[in-house]
């Protein structure tokens, strides 16, 4: 609780140890607003394309993590016991 | 002058795209603002959303890291990304050396505040801290700090794109082809 009346906004870093990984949302979701804006030829289909890329970004990096996992879970002990 | 479009479609297709042509104007701006130069050209709902986007990451990056990630003197290589953001990047990076960094009483040089340490307002140098007086702000470090440089950085990445479009714009509605700056294009 002191640390959460310690923290300044835009001043010092906020308290992620354990739940950074939940900012790839609004990564994923940033990164797809801004490409989006000047890729998609009719912005009728905005807001789909933004969601379209966001979920494919965190899918890929979700897979990603779960191909890392088994590469050095399972994998490296059989390349390298 | 017109630059061929790689892209257009062929004689007879259904939609023919409308050529690039260089924008100077609508260049500047972007580079200025996000979004700026879209605006200009009339593209003002992508302008909006473009600046929405670059803003939205270069702000979370500083929400998330503080200002410690937008540093050129301490984090040179990404700052290059960052201050592809413009001028509200580089303004960011002068308020930090110049406003919230201390003066080494040794080296005479600037570096963040310990945490025993506060700024005085008057020199700018490090003096002890005190009662109601601490370092102006603490330097993120490990992942919040990789974190948050991501966001900013991305966030400059992105505005290239946005200022390459705004630059060597082809408007993707016909009916915006011809037009006065500012206005429909």
């Amino acid at each position: 609780m002191m640390m959460l009346l310690a923290w300044r906004p835009f001043l010092d870093p906020m308290s992620l140890a354990s739940t950074w990984w939940m900012l790839l949302g609004p990564l994923a979701l940033g990164i797809s607003v801004a490409y989006k804006a000047v890729r998609v030829p009719d912005m009728k289909d905005y807001a789909g394309q933004v969601l379209g890329m966001t979920a494919q970004i965190i899918i890929a990096m979700v897979l990603l993590w779960i191909g890392s996992f088994l590469f050095i879970e399972y994998l490296v002990p059989l390349i390298a016991p | 002058m017109p630059i061929p479009d790689a892209h257009a479609a062929p004689a007879g297709a259904a939609q023919p795209t409308l050529p690039e042509e260089f924008e100077p104007v609508a260049a500047l701006l972007a580079v200025v603002f996000p979004g700026a130069g879209q605006w200009y050209l009339g593209d003002r709902a992508r302008g909006v959303f473009a600046a929405v986007g670059v803003l939205g990451l270069f702000l979370g990056g500083l929400l998330i890291g503080g200002i410690s990630v937008v540093d050129r003197k301490d984090n040179p290589i990404w700052f290059i990304g960052e201050a592809l953001v413009g001028p509200v990047a580089l303004g960011v990076d002068y308020v930090h050396q110049h406003h919230f960094k201390v003066i080494d009483p040794v080296t005479g040089r600037l570096r963040p505040a310990n945490p025993d340490e506060a700024r005085d307002p008057a020199t700018g140098r490090a003096v002890k801290a005190g009662p109601g007086r601490g370092p102006p702000y603490v330097k993120a470090l490990g992942r919040v700090a990789e974190l948050g440089t991501l966001f900013a950085t991305i966030a400059g990445m992105l505005n290239l794109i946005v200022i390459l479009d705004a630059a060597w714009h082809s408007p993707r509605d016909p009916a915006l082809g011809a037009g006065t700056p500012g206005g429909a294009r």
